[in-house]
């Protein structure tokens, strides 16, 4: 290229980028930019997207009324994490890069304090969308929230109902793959023995193993036969194991958490019946969470799969009140704002960041699938001094 | 309880074995490791979940499931491999990475992310019992299916034209195509079996996991591809016996191994297969030509 025409291209560059220059910063006068890391693709997909929809659908309604806290109009640049701990901290810092002022990350503690190692440093407060992990916010510093009900949290209400229910001995499947898989069992392990139960055996497998028939005749063969079977692992783990040890004649019930409240686990039908898990609410009749399901059914031209939409749509309320008492767009004070709310009036429930380590206090509901349906069972705040420490 | 663990054992290596051999075939022909093999599998098992979901009755849609794993195959060769037709074997190693990963994106885009739950018949979560132990109907049929899969192909490959013909293939294609054989013909017929095996091990696998997902290819074309090094690459009965081995350390390992060594149960594994290797490093029962093209 001629250094003429190199030149007059450059100089066109400049005016070009000059302008573009312009109006994003007379944009951003009344904009607050939420970068959301998440994944798209790949195995947490399944998780990140439905939380992501609620967040979407609350952003929008307080868009059309003024914005966040009433005055900063919220847009929300979303960036695929392919599920990929390494690729999270990168796009991470291409939001930073772009202007966030808060961060939103997946629904797992690894990824999730990859983000939170990038902006920590910086004060820009940081929510996982599901990561229930309790060690992830302390793993990351004072800017890291979780959202939903954690790890121990939910454990301690299966045990709790588990005990009430007569169970006496459990045996645990844990998996070292993530934290959630390994550490969720745990907890109730801890709180069951605490409780007069015992733990009469323990597994592992590794995520993505396609046979599970080694440990399954582990459980067969153990002297002292358990009362339930205790994981955390989510799909396609939990089909597979469950399937199969049921295939081997094994009619122990199975209790889980969160992750199993799913449309896949739940289209399981017979195979899963009588399984325990968790959710961040159940919608009574003339409930609010009923209302918001209706409202995202109009919203997104579907029902929510789970209650990961209603808790991603409790965020955007969050955020909102937030910026409301920091009255400004300047992360460190919204930090501040949610590291203070207390009883918080969401759609599931009071949430309460105050006096925690930034892991929310809020109720857990406990259902059980029956006939390829999941049926209430209760809904509890589990007792602090009940909740093992993370 | 040992007896059990053994029948784990055989099943999990039948599987294996099924998926080892869809590799080796069309590896012994074109000199293609084919990693896109698991989205075969993936392929045939969305294509049961179609079936179910349009109402025809669960041997019909095994049947629709197989059939199009084996087409899908033969199509792939078509689309992607024969323009590649005598490239080096890196670049047919990553064409094959290139249409795995392309399958898998337009699965989580087209279907969905999120695993889809496959309804097994209730009569496959059975079990029957002989005096002390029990074995389930899952794993017998994976068994017998593996068992059945094998004897007629080995028949296919000793009594038919076409099947000598392959046998020859391996071993020189060149002297074969001298004899008037067509090339396009062994190779379509070699994935046409590669997809038929990874049809059959696709159905296998969902019954032991009940879901169907778009990245439940990866973990299978994996094993399958360590039984077939082990077994010796591009060899058939190295195939079969690599599969069986590696199921059944897997299964001896997740059996035996105390809790606390049990996360490394993969790594173990591998240090076997580089063990395996080093005593025999063209795999336990080598191909007649090791590398080809």
């Amino acid at each position: 290229m001629p250094k003429l025409y190199r030149l007059h291209r450059a100089a066109l560059y400049a005016a070009v980028f000059g302008m573009t220059l312009a109006l994003v910063s007379k944009a951003s006068a009344e904009e607050i930019i939420i970068g959301a890391a998440t994944a798209q693709t790949g195995g947490l997909a399944p998780y990140d997207q439905p939380a992501l929809a609620g967040l979407r659908m609350a952003l929008d309604e307080l868009n059309a009324k003024g914005g966040l806290g009433g005055q900063y109009i919220a847009k929300l640049i979303i960036k695929d994490t392919r599920s990929d701990t390494a690729q999270t901290a990168t796009v991470a810092q291409e939001l930073i890069d772009a202007g966030a002022k808060i961060m939103i990350t997946p629904c797992d503690a690894d990824p999730s304090i990859s983000a939170g190692q990038l902006t920590q440093p910086l004060g820009i407060p940081t929510l996982t969308l599901c990561g229930s992990a309790p060690v992830l916010t302390a793993a990351v510093g004072d800017v890291m929230f979780g959202t939903y009900p954690a790890d121990n949290v939910q454990a301690t209400a299966v045990a709790n109902f588990a005990i009430a229910e007569g169970k006496k001995k459990v045996y645990l499947l844990t998996s070292p793959d993530s934290t959630y898989t390994a550490n969720l069992p745990e907890y109730f392990g801890k709180v069951f023995e605490k409780k007069g139960g015992a733990v009469v055996g323990r597994g592992t497998f590794t995520m993505g193993q396609p046979d599970f028939s080694a440990e399954i005749t582990n459980i067969k063969s153990l002297a002292d036969q358990p009362d339930l079977i205790m994981t955390a692992a989510y799909e396609p783990d939990f089909p597979a194991f469950i399937q199969q040890l049921r295939g081997a004649g094994v009619t122990v019930p199975v209790y889980g958490a969160d992750a199993i409240g799913t449309p896949t686990v739940k289209g399981l039908g017979k195979l899963v019946d009588g399984v325990v898990y968790t959710a961040a609410g159940y919608a009574e009749p003339g409930s609010k969470l009923e209302a918001f399901n209706t409202a995202f059914a109009k919203y997104a031209g579907h029902a929510p799969e789970s209650t990961y939409e209603v808790n991603g749509y409790e965020i955007g309320l969050i955020l909102d009140q937030a910026v409301k008492t920091a009255g400004s767009d300047d992360p460190k004070a919204i930090r501040d704002a949610i590291a203070g709310l207390k009883d918080f009036d969401g759609i599931t429930g009071k949430i309460t960041y105050a006096g925690t380590d930034r892991m929310p206090l809020r109720p857990v509901a406990l259902m059980r699938y029956e006939g390829g349906e999941g049926k209430h069972i209760q809904t509890m705040i589990p007792d602090a001094a009940d909740v093992p420490a993370p | 309880m040992i007896a059990q663990q053994i029948i784990n054992a055989v099943s999990l290596g039948g599987v294996y074995a099924l998926l080892a051999l869809g590799l080796a075939i069309v590896f012994s022909i074109v000199g293609l490791i084919n990693f896109a093999h698991g989205e075969l599998m993936t392929l045939s098992g969305y294509a049961l979940l179609a079936a179910l979901v349009f109402g025809l009755p669960f041997p019909a849609a095994v049947l629709v499931a197989v059939s199009c794993g084996a087409l899908a195959a033969v199509a792939m060769e078509r689309v992607a491999f024969r323009p590649m037709r005598g490239a080096s074997v890196t670049s047919l190693l990553l064409t094959s990475f290139a249409v795995s990963s392309l399958l898998k994106v337009v699965f989580q885009n087209g279907i969905s992310a999120r695993p889809q739950p496959v309804a097994m018949p209730g009569w496959m979560t059975g079990a029957f019992s002989f005096g002390d132990f029990t074995i389930g109907v899952g794993p017998s049929i994976s068994i017998v299916v593996s068992a059945l899969a094998l004897i007629a192909l080995e028949l296919f490959l000793r009594r038919t034209v076409t099947g000598t013909a392959m046998r020859a293939a391996a071993e020189d294609f060149n002297v074969v195509r001298l004899m008037g054989i067509p090339a396009s013909r062994i190779i379509a017929t070699a994935f046409l079996l590669s997809g038929l095996l990874a049809g059959l091990a696709a159905m296998l696998w969902v019954a032991q996991r009940a879901s169907v997902d778009p990245l439940m290819g990866f973990t299978p074309v994996l094993k399958a591809f360590i039984a077939a090094v082990v077994g010796g690459l591009g060899s058939l009965p190295g195939a079969v016996a690599g599969g069986f081995l590696l199921g059944i350390i897997e299964v001896l390992l997740q059996a035996t191994l105390p809790a606390a060594v049990a996360p490394y149960r993969d790594a173990i594994v591998l240090s076997g297969v580089i063990a395996v290797l080093l005593v025999r490093p063209q795999g336990l029962i080598p191909a007649v030509r090791v590398q080809r093209s």
